[in-house]
């Protein structure tokens, strides 16, 4: 078993009622997932991303060849058990309340009540709905059904998570909090195949891509390989004097290349998690969705009493080493320290704020953009940059766990560790 | 199978949050008590069961059907058109599992309703004598013709093929066959001539039926019977003498242990009537035999239709009847989810619900229709009996099994037929339905849009 999910000739033609007027949605498909990757399926409308991943999971037949899901039949419960699926909208049943979606997913999984109930807390925090948690699906927002959507598929800790559209419907703190879900995830070991027409989601997150257009392939390779300039560089410093930079243009000229120099803009998505996080520290209340950075603990524990988590859990790829990766974890390791463990309060909701408070009197480091310390690495430094100044925004925010008691400051611990061993 | 329960416990939820269900249960629990109220039959205690009974039993059993139709298919069908089933159908969860569980918790639910309504009905039932102000003698009626379980005795048609045989060749010896009537047109008519004269009594004849194993319970049996006349009587009413008892003394003359009875009565033609007999006449082996003397009084011959003579005793107690009864309509409700199951399988909501409720109401006259086949010309009717005879046969015969036709005039519903019914709607005919439902959902795709 190669890869995680592989393809042979994949076809799909529709015909109408007589058989005619055919349509190839997919077309002579080879696609492969490696374990432990993150992969980008990217192509417009009707492209026919929707249609390969239905064929994987046997809710369609290829016309021809065939498709092999962690090595297996898609349509096989034994496969499913390890796979969490997002369609490309979430179809939920309106009349259930989000708390009672995720015990009815957690029953078809046979999860145990206990292991069940534990999981269903930790997703709703984590996708930032337990405020709403009984309130019926139907009731909800585009964006808020998505999170349930997700949460949904994360209810059996899947080894391979395949999304579809994932971030459609969703406020950017949701969309940023998907991408580092995904890349978390990765991170332990997990695959996850995506398929998007959101471009700057996938470019931030995906290891690989393939790009379809009328069923076929027209690329397919490492996001670096087919991004990169190579005859171009950039390097970010902090904030500089003139004198260093006509220093610095200097030794540039001598080597007889061009040089430009700006001052970086923030990217919107960093401005507006900056603006929602003001709205927030002044306690401003809203019916919708609660942005939280946390992720179920259940997705990032390695060791669990449980016997079915262990198996489910237990991590069954090789230690990661892809470059996206080593971005996130070291941050969100020293974050997890930092934020001070309270007592918890009986409303979620002044818990929050008071943990909100309590983050902002610490003296954390302000995530300000500064122009000075010179770093020699290309296209990922900057990424890498961003990437803290984003998470520490966003764990401040809500605070990076919500502690109810000792069982979850245990799990903060073990948490951390586990980032920071990886 | 916790998936199979999650799935159950979720169309039940399903039904009862989307007010398809409470719809139905609210109309019922209105109906229901206020039927109890209103309904008064003739006017006697008796009639007024009867008409609660009749009309309660049939609501029920009709409102729950149509809501087991709708649920059943709405469950499936919703969840393929709105696609709900993409994120079930790929959790470990196998298609069968996912249909078994819809229609376990279809039949969970009408499990449910049905003992619920059966409860208020029973209860209702049981305690309007006491509510109501009655004779003694209306109480002594009820309890004997509706709080009981009677058994029925038929008479088999007599066999007279050998005798209409002998007929038919004196007639064509003798050369009076009529030329343009074939062979067994002919037989069919002497048949039914010979038929009629072993039902039928002359002024001052004796006409004797035997029944075997009477065994009643109670302290009274009864003969229903309805006479047909050949020259109405002025007043419609002829006089009989009737006999029960041992059937040794009746036919042969000899000596009874056991008491004969013997009375004269009045009585209306072509209506069914019911003498109550007392149960000592039955001798201890329950060889019992009935004779009727057409009395002199009468001017004119009078004879039984085929169904026209029967003798009822108490076979078991009305607890025990309804019991039985409810357990009936659970079977149609089952053969009808499994239907529904069935037809959301391939085709959409409002498709399937056309297509079961054309299946349900033609279930429900199926013996009215066969039998009209009957009736046609020859040659159309070997189209009809290849086709459409052949669909109606493999439906159920709700007809048949009529809830109603029981409880009313307090049949009893043996545990025999109640398990042949069993055996045939749900073991076999729903089964098979079930079965095809499964191959076709197992092997369609999910995804395709349904029309």
């Amino acid at each position: 078993m190669k890869y995680a999910v592989e393809t042979f000739s994949l076809t799909k033609i529709f015909s109408d009622w007589w058989g005619r007027a055919k349509v190839y949605a997919v077309d002579d498909l080879n696609l492969q997932v490696r374990y432990n990757e993150v992969f980008g399926l990217l192509g417009p409308n009707g492209s026919g991303k929707t249609t390969t991943l239905k064929m994987l999971l046997g809710l369609l037949y290829p016309t021809k060849g065939r498709a092999l899901v962690l090595g297996g039949d898609g349509a096989d419960p034994k496969i499913n058990s390890r796979i969490g699926f997002l369609p490309e909208e979430s179809y939920l049943y309106r009349y259930l309340s989000a708390r009672e979606t995720l015990d009815f997913y957690g029953r078809l999984f046979g999860l145990p009540a206990k292991v069940r109930k534990m999981r269903i807390e930790a997703l709703l925090d984590m996708v930032g709905l337990m405020a709403v948690a009984n309130r019926p699906v139907g009731t909800f927002s585009k964006g808020m059904a998505r999170r349930i959507g997700l949460a949904q598929a994360l209810i059996n800790d899947p080894d391979l998570l395949i999304l579809d559209e994932p971030t459609t419907g969703l406020d950017p703190i949701g969309t940023r909090q998907i991408k580092d879900l995904v890349l978390k995830l990765a991170e332990r070991g997990k695959t996850v195949l995506l398929c998007s027409h959101l471009l700057a989601d996938v470019e931030d997150v995906c290891d690989r891509i393939a790009i379809l257009y009328g069923g076929k392939i027209h690329t397919q390779g490492q996001v670096r390989d087919l991004l990169q300039q190579t005859n171009k560089r950039q390097i970010t410093t902090d904030a500089i004097s003139d004198t260093a930079i006509e220093k610095i243009k200097q030794l540039i000229r001598n080597e007889d290349a061009d040089c430009v120099v700006t001052s970086p803009m923030d990217k919107l998505e960093t401005f507006f998690i900056k603006t929602v996080a003001a709205a927030q520290q002044q306690a401003q209340t809203t019916s919708g969705a609660v942005s939280t950075t946390k992720i179920g603990d259940f997705l990032t524990r390695q060791t669990v009493a449980e016997d079915i988590l262990d198996k489910l859990v237990s991590p069954s790829g090789v230690p990661r080493t892809a470059p996206v990766s080593q971005e996130g974890s070291p941050e969100s390791a020293t974050t997890e320290k930092v934020v001070p463990v309270e007592s918890s309060g009986p409303q979620p909701d002044e818990q929050l704020l008071s943990k909100l408070t309590g983050s902002a009197e610490l003296s954390q480091p302000e995530p300000v953009v500064r122009d000075e310390k010179v770093t020699t690495q290309p296209v990922e430094s900057k990424a890498a940059l961003q990437e803290q100044v984003k998470k520490n925004i966003l764990d401040q925010l809500t605070g990076r766990s919500k502690p109810q008691g000792e069982d979850e400051e245990q799990t903060d611990k073990l948490q951390a560790g586990d980032a920071g061993d990886a | 199978m916790h998936s199979i329960w999650a799935i159950a416990t979720n169309t039940i939820k399903q039904a009862l949050r989307m007010k398809v269900a409470a719809v139905f249960l609210i109309l019922l629990l209105v109906l229901l008590p206020v039927m109890g109220f209103s309904a008064t039959g003739d006017g006697t205690l008796k009639g007024r069961l009867q008409t609660f009974v009749s009309y309660g039993l049939s609501l029920t059993s009709l409102l729950l059907c149509l809501l087991t139709i709708i649920i059943s298919i709405y469950s499936v069908a919703s969840d393929i058109e709105q696609k709900q089933i993409y994120t079930v159908i790929t959790k470990p969860i196998r298609r069968f599992e996912f249909l078994l569980g819809k229609l376990l918790g279809v039949i969970l639910l009408d499990v449910i309703l049905l003992s619920l309504f059966a409860v208020i009905i029973y209860t209702i039932t049981i305690y309007t004598p006491e509510f109501l102000n009655t004779t003694e003698a209306e109480r002594i009626q009820a309890n004997n013709e509706f709080f009981t379980a009677r058994a029925a005795l038929t008479v088999p048609a007599v066999d007279v093929s050998r005798d209409v045989e002998d007929t038919y060749k004196k007639l064509e010896i003798s050369n009076e066959l009529p030329d343009n009537i074939s062979r067994e047109e002919i037989i069919a008519r002497l048949t039914m001539q010979k038929q009629l004269a072993k039902r039928a009594a002359d002024v001052g004849q004796v006409l004797v039926w035997e029944f075997d194993n009477v065994e009643p319970l109670a302290q009274s049996m009864f003969i229903r019977f309805k006479y047909d006349v050949a020259v109405n009587p002025p007043d419609m009413q002829v006089y009989g003498r009737w006999f029960a008892g041992d059937y040794q003394y009746i036919k042969y003359g000899t000596e009874s242990k056991t008491p004969i009875y013997d009375r004269i009565h009045k009585h209306s033609v072509r209506n069914f009537h019911e003498i109550a007999v007392p149960a000592d006449v039955v001798p201890e082996h329950g060889h019992l035999a009935v004779a009727f003397l057409n009395a002199p009084l009468n001017n004119t011959v009078i004879f039984f239709p085929p169904d026209g003579i029967e003798v009822l005793y108490k076979a078991d107690t009305f607890t025990g009847n309804f019991l039985r009864v409810v357990l009936l309509i659970l079977f149609r409700l089952i053969f009808l989810a499994c239907l529904g199951i069935l037809a959301s399988t391939f085709l959409s909501f409002p498709v399937a619900i056309l297509l079961c409720l054309v299946l349900f109401s033609t279930a429900c006259v199926s013996g009215f229709v066969i039998e009209s086949f009957s009736f046609m010309s020859e040659n159309i009717s070997v189209i009809y009996s290849y086709t459409i005879k052949l669909v109606i046969q493999l439906l159920p015969k709700f007809d048949k099994f009529n809830p109603t036709k029981f409880l009313v005039p307090a049949r009893l519903l043996s545990w025999s037929l109640l398990a042949r019914c069993a055996a045939v709607m749900v073991c076999i005919k729903a089964f098979l339905l079930l079965l095809l439902a499964l191959l076709i959902f197992s092997y369609r795709e999910i995804a395709k849009i349904i029309v």
